[in-house]
């Protein structure tokens, strides 16, 4: 299909922002308003999402994040918590509709996933796709993806991890022992690593690279939000900072 | 009376489940790391389980929940009707 794809280039929001534009996006190329937009972002400040059908208060340790001005949000996609850092990790989000990517969930997970794959091994990480939706160096995970489907529009979002913190990501989130048991690993830490970790690169440099393998092959132009986003983001927004959503499980 | 549980699906994701019941479920929570298509749909499961017996079998919990997915055509990744039985069976035991 020969879409013209729009990329917004880096930009950095609060986490109800953050959720709130990739909503209004969705919800504008399910109208036929909003072309398909590859998006990339950071959290500022740092922020927990938790997924659509966790329990708030199961996941995060709210005290501490208070203490810590650590924002909290629950996403629109299902999915684990995740602890998103602002010099830690790079967040983006791919958003079209359906008939743009493969059938099938796990095949369209895939799909995108090759793209952050693509874009790390030229950085030189051999990472690898782990189903059903994460991306994985040597059995530990260096990127999480959730995916939800409306009005005929896929969105992928997720995480590719910079440098990771991780005496204060597992302060901030609740790890339960169930989760880990099955992967038969000693502890928490031993489930995630970074970029920083893997290779040389700055921050810019894996955000050029994934910037250039997401954008290869496909044709594309530089944008911004559209007015109409933009409205529904300020109506989106209101939804994520309240208390009925975040804390409705 | 409160029951709760927790269980890892084998290749799949976390499911929780916290329920208040007395003979019959009154209230159920179904939460965990998993995905669902739609999303809204887990209210959907949950109210269908409001009234079921507190003896219910594991088959005939995963049963109903089979039957409101697929008048739902609600779709299910990293858990599946039968691990959400079996966690709701074991909470209320």
């Amino acid at each position: 299909m020969n879409e013209t794809w729009r990329i917004i280039e880096l930009t950095e929001n609060n986490a109800y922002l953050n959720m709130a534009i990739d909503d209004a996006i969705l919800d504008e190329i399910g109208d036929g308003k909003s072309q398909p937009t590859i998006r990339f972002y950071r959290w500022l400040p740092n922020a927990v999402s938790i997924g659509r059908f966790q329990g708030m208060n199961d996941e995060v340790n709210i005290q501490k994040c208070a203490d810590l001005n650590i924002d909290v949000v629950r996403r629109i996609t299902g999915g684990g918590a995740v602890y998103h850092d602002y010099h830690g990790e790079l967040t983006y989000s791919v958003i079209g509709k359906e008939e743009l990517f493969p059938d099938g969930i796990h095949e369209s997970y895939r799909y995108i996933c090759n793209w952050i794959i693509d874009g790390l091994k030229s950085i030189g990480i051999n990472a690898e796709f782990a189903p059903i939706n994460d991306i994985i160096v040597d059995g530990r995970k260096i990127s999480g993806n959730a995916q939800t489907r409306k009005k005929g529009v896929l969105l992928q979002h997720g995480t590719i991890l910079y440098k990771i913190d991780i005496s204060k990501m597992f302060s901030v989130l609740n790890i339960s022992k169930e989760k880990i048991s099955d992967k038969m690993i000693k502890n928490a830490e031993d489930r995630v690593t970074s970029v920083s970790l893997q290779a040389k690169s700055s921050f810019n440099e894996l955000y050029e690279a994934i910037l250039n393998s997401f954008k290869n092959g496909k044709k594309y132009e530089f944008g911004s939000l559209t007015t109409p986003e933009l409205e529904k983001v300020r109506e989106f927004e209101k939804i994520y900072r309240s208390y009925e959503w975040n804390f409705k499980r | 009376m409160y029951g709760s549980y927790k269980l890892k699906v084998h290749n799949g994701k976390l499911v929780s489940v916290k329920i208040i019941y007395s003979e019959r479920i009154e209230s159920v929570q179904i939460l965990g790391d998993f995905f669902m298509y739609p999303e809204e749909a887990i209210e959907v499961i949950e109210k269908s389980l409001i009234g079921l017996g507190r003896n219910s079998d594991r088959t005939s919990i995963a049963d109903g929940i089979k039957k409101t997915s697929e008048e739902n055509r609600i779709t299910m990744v990293g858990i599946d009707p039968d691990s959400m039985a079996e966690a709701i069976f074991m909470a209320m035991k």
